[in-house]
């Protein structure tokens, strides 16, 4: 890995999945920001990019899937972040629905660290 | 007298070889509220809508703890309770766990810190962590999240860099993600309709309160902690006490690393 960390935002409501989440990606060597919701995580891109999103669907303010597709209108490179998609729902339809608005992968909680870490490398082209 | 109104505040019976404990409580708010007499003090207590009563009621309640006490019953939780919590749940259903009464915080921040190190289903489900206690002085000390380094005594170093910031030599803080996970809101285990507003719960830790109470009250708030909990849910008690001798309505349930109480699952539900 870069002598830079590559940075890797999480938008969660829940306090201690975000804990978790970070825990693992920090072990791994990445750097991590938090937003509690999409509104938070546009308004902190806007300040700083990040080189990947892992989103949660259901959050107050401001949902995963509204925030994806607000942020793909937005100007490069902005619009281009990666997009990980994590979610309890399991059905295909709430798949086609990240996937439309602009998720670039779907995992299904919970996520065993392993997974997570698999799809990042992938998602970053940091393998 | 001021024991009867002491036991009718908070249900905790202060008999013989209590003397010194409640005298220098008692001297403690007497001097702060600047009453030289008892009586004075008294009626100042008694005086309707007093904001003495809270004052008084927590003076009587200060508990001691540290961080990870009891552990094995931590151990259970995540060793056998949460995986029958959670068999019936779809992903993304709450889990709710009640941490009563929790002092200035160090039970539900361990059970947080417990479940993040050790159970690999932390994303799957809505946890919610309750901390409450009768006295509302630990509860904002509880929020506030700073604790000296006995509390932390039995925390690797590992964990203590990892979930705890350092303000000055002396302190320790919660980091914000963590105090976030722990909701805290003032209950008395006695009245139950106070209790009835917090919903049900999947596990209750209620460890080292109902000592403090006699045969009356233990089951009242016996009564309380099972109404409190969901059909199946678990109450896990301090290792001196024993649910048996107080009520038989819970199922006794015996774990590798813990004897806890069951509210028995409804007929038809695991």
């Amino acid at each position: 890995m870069d002598s830079v960390p590559l940075r890797i935002m999480i938008i969660d409501d829940a306090s201690l999945v975000r804990l978790y989440y970070r825990d693992i990606l920090e072990r791994a060597g990445f750097a991590v920001e938090e937003a509690l919701n999409g509104v938070e995580a546009l308004e902190k891109l806007l300040v700083q990019p990040a080189a990947l999103l892992i989103v949660d669907v259901n959050m107050p303010k401001m949902d995963g899937l509204t925030f994806l597709r607000t942020l793909r209108q937005q100007a490069l490179p902005l619009a281009g972040i990666p997009a990980l998609v994590t979610s309890t729902e399991a059905g295909p339809q709430d798949r086609l629905a990240a996937r439309a608005a602009g998720a670039n992968y779907y995992l299904m909680k919970p996520v065993p660290p392993d997974r997570l870490l698999g799809h990042v490398h992938l998602l970053c082209g940091a393998a | 007298m001021l024991c009867d109104h002491l036991y009718r505040e908070t249900g905790i019976a202060f008999g013989e070889g209590k003397e010194y404990y409640v005298t220098r409580r008692l001297t403690e708010r007497m001097l702060a509220t600047e009453n030289v007499d008892f009586a004075a003090y008294f009626a100042h207590l008694t005086t309707q809508g007093s904001a003495e009563r809270q004052h008084f009621i927590n003076a009587f309640t200060v508990n001691e703890t540290y961080f990870y006490r009891e552990d094995y019953q931590l151990r259970c939780l995540t060793g056998d309770l949460l995986a029958n919590c959670v068999a019936a749940k779809p992903p993304g259903a709450p889990l709710r766990i009640w941490s009563l009464p929790c002092s200035t915080g160090e039970e539900p921040y361990s059970i947080a810190i417990w479940m993040l190190e050790n159970w690999p289903l932390v994303d799957n489900y809505n946890i919610e962590i309750i901390g409450s206690d009768i006295d509302t002085a630990v509860l904002e000390a509880a929020r506030g999240g700073v604790y000296g380094k006995r509390a932390l005594m039995r925390l690797d170093s590992r964990l203590v860099a990892k979930y705890f910031e350092q303000p000055d030599a002396e302190n320790w803080r919660v980091i914000g993600d963590l105090r976030d996970s722990v909701l805290f809101a003032p209950v008395n285990a006695l009245e139950t309709l106070e209790m009835r507003r917090f919903g049900r719960f999947d596990v209750i830790f209620c460890r080292n309160m109902l000592i403090y109470f006699d045969e009356v009250s233990r089951r009242i708030a016996a009564e309380n902690l099972y109404e409190a909990l969901l059909p199946g849910g678990y109450l896990c008690l301090g290792h001196a006490e024993s649910m048996s001798r107080i009520s038989g309505i819970f199922e006794v349930c015996r774990y590798a690393d813990a004897i806890v109480y069951r509210r028995p699952p409804e007929p038809g539900h695991g």
